[in-house]
């Protein structure tokens, strides 16, 4: 790791560097959390992002939610091996951190905090009836997930600059991601007393202060999944009280055709079906493919605008990569979009 | 499973059809499809979904929640080619509605019923949390199950990586009803506040200790508050918890796995797919949506032009497409590009679904592809677009 990062004031250089883009960047928050329906690339964003703070020189922990590890893959060097990263964690790249939460560990490592008693805890956590309260209660485990998120924020180095400059948790998906971040309230208001009460407050007052920490949704240009984060945006500002600046748009087809043949596909399919065009299909499987494409354009234009109108927020549009996502390289690509200055609204 | 079941079979024999699969993988379009195919082969069917779009929502008529089922207009239905003994009913599942109605079902008492529907924990459990949106999906597909106007119930399971939090819904429940713990819970004195944990066995005592010293006895309290108000109604809950464990995974149910085409979503599928088989739930095929097809005709290319074609191919092209005040190579160029990215990704498709698909075939399993078909599909009109793919045998891709 680099030294001069444990150096007090080495943050506040690089904050200063940094572009006065509005909203301002994703890299001055301490925490970002995204979250997007099933299927939209959260976990690439998740990954893009933290490969971009780790390229800007930031000290970054990726933090994934849930039974699997998609974050990791991604991140790895072309051919390198995909090993699991785990509760403890991997040091991915200089600067980059990735772990996966498991709540049980979680569990264990708060009660160890908290309690103590070594010996008992394990035969505790062992205990099947245990086992069985704790699959059967709801709620825990977005609590002790959150609380894990909420320590690893407050790391401090000896100097007392923070052990991470930026944390980002790849949540659950939307259905689940609110009521994952609603949990310490809920808490709040079912558990009457005790240290569990106070610190479901403490997680709470993380998630809820906007210098600190960002909500982060991805979507796609398509109906359901704008349709979600839409109402997810409405429920943030209504209920849950957690800042939301931008919307992410992933995997959007940019505009196909050249000025003037908008309609190409129309002025492929006029073609006499006979002409030969030497090393390529027909005009008719030509004008099938650009039809597709123009289609695509048109219905993904057509739900950024509705997403922009709709959230009132400004949208960052990702484009849909040609291979695919497959590693750092296309991970690359999609940062640079996604810590552009200029922010898009209804992109054209 | 018998290894012959592909989608016509398990429409026309089958009671309960599941779809799984993570989100985004147009799980609702193919539960509808499969339903409006039961209607079309003259069964009552009932498709009973979770988060549908809009417009599909619209033109199912469950635009609102509603624990009932709803019927399409027999015109409407006839038009599709529903014969007159068939029938199509669709519902969009009210969770909290569906819990707060088990309750009803089971409390022993009006008394019991509001104890429970006011207990705070109650409250937390049924709302917000996760969990209950896997519990009352099933809870609905097993009521649905026992009512005899309906042949075919094909479920939208939610939408999350969560999927088989579904089958382990009754499972769990069961377990916690069972456990010492919440038989230690429901000692009346416990709710009191006035037990000593001495009392239990060391374990017990143990885990008491450690819930205690984090959440406060006031937590246990209201827990042990809400489990004897429970009590009354938990043989009965037990009881159901069984029959809908034993429905699903008996002979009149089939699940099918909804997956996409790319990597990420053929990976969630793959990970699915091991838990199903860990879990031991009977799979019966595979359907990707969305995949791109190459229009032909011959195989798909490699690359568009052929290399070494490229300057004629665009002389070519830019020559046909020539019209005044047309940027013609431009256009010519940006044909060609299409038509290279476009077979890029029915190449990308292909390699990218090759595991799912060998792996659910190799257990004897169907797999079928849904090409995308242009634009959302919203309407009923779609739903027989995406049947044709889903019961049409179909060539290798």
């Amino acid at each position: 790791m680099d030294p001069s990062w444990t150096k007090p004031g080495s943050f506040a250089r690089f904050r200063s560097r940094s572009e006065p883009d509005v909203p301002a960047s994703l890299l001055d928050r301490r925490l970002v959390i995204v979250t997007g329906k099933g299927g939209t690339g959260k976990s690439t964003v998740a990954a893009a992002l933290a490969l971009a703070a780790a390229t800007a020189g930031r000290r970054v922990l990726v933090a994934e939610v849930g039974p699997d590890e998609h974050v990791p893959p991604l991140l790895r060097p072309a051919g390198g091996l995909v090993e699991r990263v785990g509760y403890e964690g991997r040091e991915l790249r200089k600067g980059l951190r990735a772990m996966r939460i498991d709540p049980y560990e979680a569990l264990a490592e708060y009660l160890s905090l908290q309690i103590g008693l070594r010996g008992i805890l394990r035969r505790v956590l062992a205990n099947r009836a245990f086992r069985q309260l704790m699959d059967a209660s709801p709620g825990w485990r977005e609590l002790i997930t959150l609380g894990k998120i909420w320590h690893l924020e407050s790391l401090r180095e000896a100097g007392g600059t923070p052990r991470f400059d930026l944390i980002v948790v790849d949540a659950p998906a939307t259905g689940h991601g609110l009521t994952f971040l609603d949990v310490p309230r809920v808490v709040g208001s079912a558990v009457r007393a005790g240290p569990l009460r106070r610190h479901a407050g403490w997680v709470e007052s993380l998630i809820r202060d906007p210098e600190r920490t960002l909500l982060l949704p991805v979507s796609l240009a398509e109906e359901l999944p704008a349709r979600e984060t839409t109402e997810l945006v409405e429920r943030l500002r209504d209920h849950v009280a957690i800042a939301v600046d931008r919307v992410v748009v992933n995997a959007a087809t940019e505009a196909p055709f050249p000025r003037g043949a908008e309609d190409l596909d129309a002025r492929l399919a006029r073609l006499p079906a006979e002409l030969a065009i030497p090393g390529a299909p027909p005009p008719a499987a030509l004008a099938a493919c650009a039809a597709h494409l123009r289609a695509r354009w048109a219905l993904n234009r057509r739900w950024i605008g509705e997403i922009a109108a709709a959230t009132r927020l400004p949208v960052v549009v990702l484009p849909r990569l040609p291979r695919g996502v497959r590693g750092p390289e296309e991970l690359a690509q999609l940062a640079e979009r996604l810590l552009a200055p200029g922010v898009s609204g209804a992109a054209a | 499973m018998s290894a012959a079941a592909d989608p016509l079979e398990l429409v026309r024999t089958r009671r309960i059809l599941v779809c799984v699969g993570t989100g985004g993988v147009g799980k609702t379009t193919l539960a509808a499809s499969l339903a409006l195919e039961g209607a079309r082969l003259g069964r009552r069917s009932a498709v009973l979904t979770i988060d549908p779009a809009r417009r599909l929502a619209d033109a199912l008529g469950v635009r609102e929640l509603g624990n009932q089922p709803t019927q399409l207009p027999r015109e409407r239905l006839a038009a599709l080619g529903v014969p007159a003994e068939g029938s199509l009913s669709a519902l969009m599942l009210d969770m909290k509605r569906t819990f707060d109605d088990l309750v009803a079902r089971f409390a022993d008492s009006e008394a019991a019923r509001e104890r429970i529907l006011g207990n705070r924990i109650y409250q937390h459990v049924s709302d917000a949390l996760a969990g209950s949106a896997e519990y009352s999906a099933m809870e609905k597909v097993f009521e649905l199950s026992e009512r005899d106007d309906l042949d075919l119930i094909v479920v939208d399971t939610p939408p999350s990586q969560h999927a088989l939090d579904f089958l382990d819904a009754p499972r769990r429940l069961l377990e916690f009803l069972d456990s010492r713990l919440v038989h230690v819970l429901l000692h009346p004195a416990f709710a009191a506040g006035r037990v000593g944990f001495r009392v239990f066995q060391r374990g017990t005592e143990r885990v008491l200790r450690v819930i205690e010293r984090i959440s406060g006895m006031a937590f246990l309290e209201d827990i042990s508050e809400f489990l004897l108000a429970f009590e009354g109604m938990s043989e009965g809950f037990r009881e159901r918890a069984r029959r809908v464990e034993a429905r699903l995974t008996g002979q009149e149910a089939a699940f099918v796995l909804a997956a996409g085409p790319a990597r990420v979503s053929v990976r969630h599928a793959l990970e699915l797919l091991e838990r199903l088989g860990t879990a031991g739930v009977p799979l019966a095929g595979v359907v990707v949506n969305r995949v791109h097809r190459w229009p032909g005709p011959g195989p798909t290319p490699d690359c568009v032009p052929e290399p070494g074609c490229e300057a004629a191919a665009q002389a070519a092209l830019a020559a046909a497409l020539a019209e005044p005040g047309l940027d013609a190579s431009a256009a010519a160029r940006a044909a060609l590009a299409a038509a290279d990215g476009y077979a890029a990704w029915v190449r990308a498709d292909a390699e990218a679904t090759a595991e799912l698909t060998a792996r659910v075939e190799r257990a004897g399993g169907f797999v079928r592809r849904v090409p995308e078909l242009a634009g959302d599909v919203h309407d009923l009109e779609g739903l027989l677009r995406v049947a044709e793919w889903l019961f049409e045998a179909q060539e290798a891709a």
